[in-house]
């Protein structure tokens, strides 16, 4: 390979560096449209510490009860109830089925998921309580 | 067959006259290997050493790698160093230039030898400690600033990944005091930066186990507690 050729390889893959930043930089203004509700996705289940398909009456008398449904589930489509529970109140619903915390078929087709935090985590998990962990549009 | 701590250190100790050089140091998927205590190497296997060469200390680098033995320049790419022997592992030179902000200052060095890639990102790197593999004193990055720029580059698929699992054997064999630095220096990144850096660890934290790479499985709770730290500063800013 020539000198010229070795060169023009590197200059290639400096290239798309930079068209990578170039395309970061898009996404960044983007974060607050469809390109950010992933990322609060992702930063929703990055809190979490199981994660438990739910039938829909089930996730709807936990939001009677006052635990919040995150907001991000709401932007998906077709939309999920995501909802934010502590481990002792999930223990008292018999049919709940675990789901790997993974964005992967299993977990997109579920469409009322309960979210059981870490415990260290400050996401407010107690009725009342806004399903915080990737709501906030930080940065 | 050879293990592949045995490769390395073969390696590193080949590279030793260039470590001798100022600012020269270990840059990449290496880096928690060498962490670990005696270098034990568990954490990640990979098939190359990444070494950093100061833009300003090009000339005396080459002159240094004179002084090498059982490596040379790959005839399609001269900043890649392939082995002799299997016994060795292959080796990337990249130009640290501290003059550069970000992934958009990247470019390529031009020099008759050795041209190299100057990533942006790597600007993120400091000189830290030299640690002892086997009896050399290896040159390092300081764990926070590497931590950063595996979190801030923007790769995607498998290689994507493996980067990230990289960040994440940083974090394992991070001291309290690294996770500090890191959280400090990432207050003077630029926005862009920080938002890549928390939306990576998210996805570290849902990627799936890959062989010979960290589990992060088990370590979720960790990145979600970085996470927060990191998250702190966005609300008070």
């Amino acid at each position: 390979m020539s000198r010229a050729d070795v060169l023009a390889a590197l200059e290639e893959r400096a290239r798309e560096v930079r068209a990578r930043a170039a395309v970061r930089a898009w996404e960044y203004r983007q974060r607050h449209h469809a390109k950010g509700v992933w990322f609060r996705l992702r930063r929703l289940l990055a809190a979490t510490a199981s994660a438990w398909s739910l039938p829909e009456e089930e996730a709807r008398r936990l939001v009677a009860e006052g635990y919040e449904a995150a907001d991000v589930g709401a932007l998906l489509e077709p939309p999920k109830l995501l909802v934010v529970v502590p481990e002792e109140r999930l223990r008292a619903i018999a049919a709940r089925e675990p789901v790997e915390l993974r964005l992967g078929p299993e977990l997109l087709a579920a469409r009322c998921l309960a979210l059981v935090p870490f415990r260290r985590a400050e996401t407010p998990s107690t009725p009342g309580g806004a399903a915080a962990a990737g709501e906030a549009e930080t940065g | 067959m050879i293990d592949f701590r045995s490769r390395l250190l073969a390696t590193l100790h080949r590279l030793a006259p260039v470590f001798e050089e100022d600012g020269v140091m270990v840059v990449g998927s290496e880096v928690p290997n060498l962490l670990q205590p005696a270098a034990a190497s568990t954490l990640v296997v990979s098939q190359d050493v990444d070494v950093g060469i100061p833009v300003d200390r090009l000339a005396a680098v080459k002159e240094r790698l004179a002084g090498v033995e059982g490596l040379r320049p790959s005839p399609e790419e001269p900043s890649v160093w392939v082995p002799e022997s299997p016994a060795l592992l292959e080796v990337n030179f990249l130009g640290l230039d501290r003059a550069t902000r970000g992934p958009a200052d990247t470019y390529v060095l031009d020099d008759p030898e050795l041209p190299l890639m100057v990533f942006g990102l790597l600007s993120l790197l400091e000189p830290g400690p030299r640690v002892d593999a086997a009896g050399l004193e290896v040159p390092l990055p300081r764990p926070a600033g590497l931590l950063l720029e595996k979190l801030a580059t923007e790769r995607s698929g498998e290689k994507g990944d493996r980067d990230l699992l990289v960040a994440l054997g940083l974090l394992l064999v991070a001291a309290p005091a690294d996770l500090g630095e890191a959280e400090q220096r990432y207050r003077s990144l630029d926005p862009e930066l920080r938002q890549t850096i928390r939306s990576n660890l998210a996805t570290l934290s849902l990627l799936e186990p890959r062989a010979e790479m960290p589990d992060p499985r088990p370590h979720r709770e960790r990145v979600a507690a970085l996470l927060d730290r990191l998250e702190r500063h966005e609300v008070e800013q």
